[in-house]
């Protein structure tokens, strides 16, 4: 009973731990979130407000790059889009910077191009939310350039005209024009004849409507509870069933063939054996980049093997097979070594005789080998798991990157860290983390039960208790080796009882 | 005795023999299942509409810009993407060659897609230039590396993150530009030396967004990307813009792929992206501007 309670204990400190572990990595991770305090109302992202100048933006966005294709066969020079319904554009000039404002919109929103105060507040907002939406581009903000708020409709600067908005085609463009453009001829086509680059004339545009404080857009503010839950709503877990599926196929094969082969290998010649031994076990030895380098030239097109395959049907590369093979051929020598050490080290003489009284290779295989070796085999399929688990080079070799067929967990973390997402790559580090915990616990249980037979004798627990009521001989069970104790602990208590009255118990050197 | 403990242990051991081999059946039994229901969902739209799904490699620069657009020529037409693949130019071409179905190309430079072109891997009738970039050295955000020429490159401290040349056409571009200033000793931009004050900190990406990633999380003082990976990586800015003249012209050429079994929609996704207000938007939006 009071073994039962300590490793209970002992299981509960392991739960403790993978809990604290979890707890630590993921509050390592949550400076990549911000954490409101108050759940207030803020305004939208592409918004911003001057509540004292009674006016607000909506809708705001940067185009960082223009185009110079006439558009339905209209020439407009170096063009940004005009994004629907925005009444304010600002153009980021070479030596200046210009906002346009609507003039409709203008009165709408209670904005007076002519009032200083109400077009230092426009100028706040308009630097405020170029820098929110800026991606780590230069900002206005930084700018050391002049501002000037017009509601005209074009304006001339150094060599270079600016519509702020053209109407062509379906669409309003702010377009970029050589100052001077000949009769006859194109704003592209006189700023190619000048060798004047459009492109240069105009660094960035961005635009937003202009609207009454009122309207600006608001939301209510996320929590950090809301981003958590949007941040598991985005989160794509497919890598997590695919790395699941194919690593649980994989090492059902692996586990089948990894017995037979060591089983068939075994009763092999010597010299057979070696070549065998080596084929089976080259996979482990060799980079995982290198087998899926070979499979790929085996399956690809680039090859007449591959070629013929394909023509007969089997078209594996980059294919969610593609990836159960990698995770085979990668964890294969971990199951087939494993089992043929086991194997080996049954004693020879004890099958011999199996054999002498008519049992089959196949029943001897069964009822003999693989319960004597379990324990081993057991290993050997948890190693096989993990290495399926965690193969990498040979998977994303021969079956690529392919979101919900073949990325598995720790290509995910590889491709989510190098997009940038790093929030991302940080789950599933952890979701690895905590899952490989899980799995070694649950092994370190199974195989703490299934070995039961061999704790003979006290636990350390108990025998810790008995040192504390008498420290006499207990200390010295302490000193000795954990198998045969036994026999030890019954000579120390017959020495004891015979020495019995003797001050010092024996038990030096015995 | 002995031999009744054996038959236990066997006998457990078949158990969970049977029980993996019967999780592992559920499992693939699973994924069939998806496939099925995933297949039966595309027949019922195909009754409606016949829908296709396009499978796109596009270059790694355009890995933040592309599914917006895919996104919205989704609504518009219902057409479908599987998982795009964004490597750098090289790597994909390699990986068409080595047998990927694929229906749409888009390379960063026109000599990877002319390798895609003789290796008849793609419909040269549909090349089209689709979008030009610039080349820019890039540093951490705040940091005081200061670059006001190609030469100083040599007098940075800290290492410098390069495309791998091969299979990174902005690496390819970097080494021409660095091969204008004697830095590098193949003009091409591939196959040469770097100088000997730059070659041990010359850290070698396999994309140009891994080249970008050096420099935003500081393990490299400065990158050669696009100005377009600007936009999409957090903590790295522009700190020098390279001279049109010292690299070749940075185009993107798209094209449909040879093997492509819906190439009547993919020519119509080009085009799309070449002409839809929306969808120039998103291009000029992520600073990618049309050729």
């Amino acid at each position: 009973m009071a073994e039962r309670a300590v490793w209970r204990w002992g299981v509960a400190r392991c739960v403790a731990l993978a809990l604290a572990l979890a707890c630590f990595l993921s509050l390592a991770c949550a400076p990549a979130y911000t954490w409101a305090d108050d759940a207030s109302v803020e305004t939208q992202e592409d918004s911003a407000v001057d509540e004292r100048a009674g006016f607000g933006l909506n809708g705001f966005v940067r185009y960082n790059k223009g185009a110079q294709r006439a558009v339905d066969g209209t020439d407009l020079g170096y063009r940004f889009p005009v994004a629907d319904g925005s009444t304010v554009v600002v153009v980021n000039m070479p030596e200046s910077i210009w906002v346009h404002v609507d003039e409709d919109a203008a009165e709408a929103a209670g904005f007076r191009a002519d009032d200083v105060s109400d077009v230092e507040a426009l100028i706040v907002l308009i630097k405020q939310l170029d820098e929110s939406s800026s991606r780590g581009g230069a900002l206005l903000a930084d700018e050391q350039k002049p501002w000037t708020v017009t509601t005209g409709g074009e304006v001339l600067e150094g060599s270079y005209r600016y519509v702020f908005r053209a109407q062509a085609g379906e669409g309003v463009y702010t377009s970029v024009q050589p100052a001077e453009v000949p009769q006859g001829s194109t704003p592209s086509q006189a700023a190619a004849v000048s060798g004047l680059d459009l492109g240069d004339g105009a660094l960035w545009v961005d635009n937003a409507q202009l609207v009454a404080a009122d309207e600006v857009a608001t939301v209510a503010a996320p929590t950090w509870q809301d981003e958590l839950a949007s941040f598991f709503t985005d989160l794509d877990m497919r890598p997590f069933w695919v790395s699941l599926k194919t690593s649980a196929v994989a090492l059902a094969v692996t586990f089948v063939l990894g017995l037979v082969a060591a089983w068939k290998t075994m009763g092999t010649s010597s010299r057979l054996k070696g070549l065998l031994d080596s084929v089976f076990t080259i996979p482990m030895v060799l980079p995982p980049t290198v087998c899926g380098f070979l499979l790929l030239l085996l399956f690809g097109q680039s090859t007449g093997v591959g070629r013929w395959l394909i023509d007969h049907g089997i078209a594996l590369v980059f294919t969610w097979p593609a990836a159960v093979i990698s995770a085979i051929v990668v964890s294969f020598p971990l199951m087939y070594r494993t089992a043929l050490g086991a194997f080996e080290g049954l004693d020879a003489q004890m099958l011999d005789a199996a054999r002498t009284l008519g049992w089959s290779e196949g029943r001897i295989f069964r009822r003999l080998m693989l319960p004597l070796a379990w324990p081993s085999i057991a290993a050997g399929t948890v190693l096989a798991f993990a290495r399926a688990m965690g193969e990498f080079g040979c998977t994303l070799f021969f079956a690529g990157n392919y979101a919900g067929e073949t990325q598995t967990i720790p290509i995910a973390i590889y491709f989510q860290w190098m997009s940038g997402n790093t929030d991302v790559a940080l789950f599933w580090v952890i979701v690895v983390i905590a899952f490989s915990f899980l799995v070694i616990l649950l092994i370190n249980i199974y195989t703490a039960r299934s070995q039961r037979y061999r704790a003979r004798g006290l636990s350390r627990g108990e025998r810790r208790a008995m040192a504390e009521m008498s420290d006499g001989a207990a200390q010295h069970a302490d000193s000795l080796e954990e198998h045969g104790g036994d026999a030890l602990r019954i000579d120390r208590a017959a020495l004891a009882e015979l020495l019995l009255g003797d001050d010092s118990p024996a038990g030096r050197g015995c | 005795m002995s031999s009744m403990k054996r038959n236990k242990i066997s006998r457990r051991a078949f158990a969970l023999l049977g029980c993996s081999s019967v999780f592992a059946l559920a499992l693939t039994g699973c994924g069939v299942n998806g496939g099925q229901v995933e297949g039966s969902a595309s027949a019922d739209d195909a009754a409606a509409e016949e829908t296709v799904e396009l499978q796109i490699f596009a270059a790694n620069s355009l890995e933040k810009a592309m599914p917006e657009v895919e996104a919205l020529y989704t609504e518009a037409t219902g057409v479908t993407f599987a998982d795009t693949q964004y490597k750098g130019s090289g790597d994909l071409v390699e990986q068409m060659r080595g047998g990927a179905p694929v229906d749409i190309l888009i390379t960063a430079s026109a000599g990877t897609m002319d390798d895609a072109v003789e290796g008849e891997l793609v419909d040269e009738s549909t090349r089209q230039d689709m979008f030009v970039n610039d080349l820019v050295i890039v540093r951490g955000g705040g940091s005081d590396v200061e670059i006001n020429s190609l030469e100083d490159v040599a007098n940075v401290e800290g290492n410098i993150a390069i495309g791998e040349p091969g299979a990174v056409p902005a690496g390819k571009y970097a080494n021409q530009s660095l091969a204008s200033v004697g830095l590098y000793t193949n003009a091409d931009g591939e196959g040469g030396e770097y100088a000997p004050e730059i070659a041990d900190k010359v850290s070698l990406a396999d994309k140009v967004g891994t080249a970008a990633q050096y420099v935003s999380t500081g393990d490299c003082a400065i990158g050669f990307v696009y100005t377009s990976d600007v936009y999409r990586y957090d903590g790295i800015e522009v700190a020098y813009t390279c001279p049109d003249d010292s690299h070749k012209p940075i185009v993107y050429p798209g094209a449909v792929s040879a093997t492509s079994k819906n190439a009547e929609v993919a020519a119509d996704f080009l085009d799309f992206c070449m002409t839809d207000e929306d969808a120039l938007a998103i291009w000029a939006e992520y600073g990618f501007e049309l050729a």
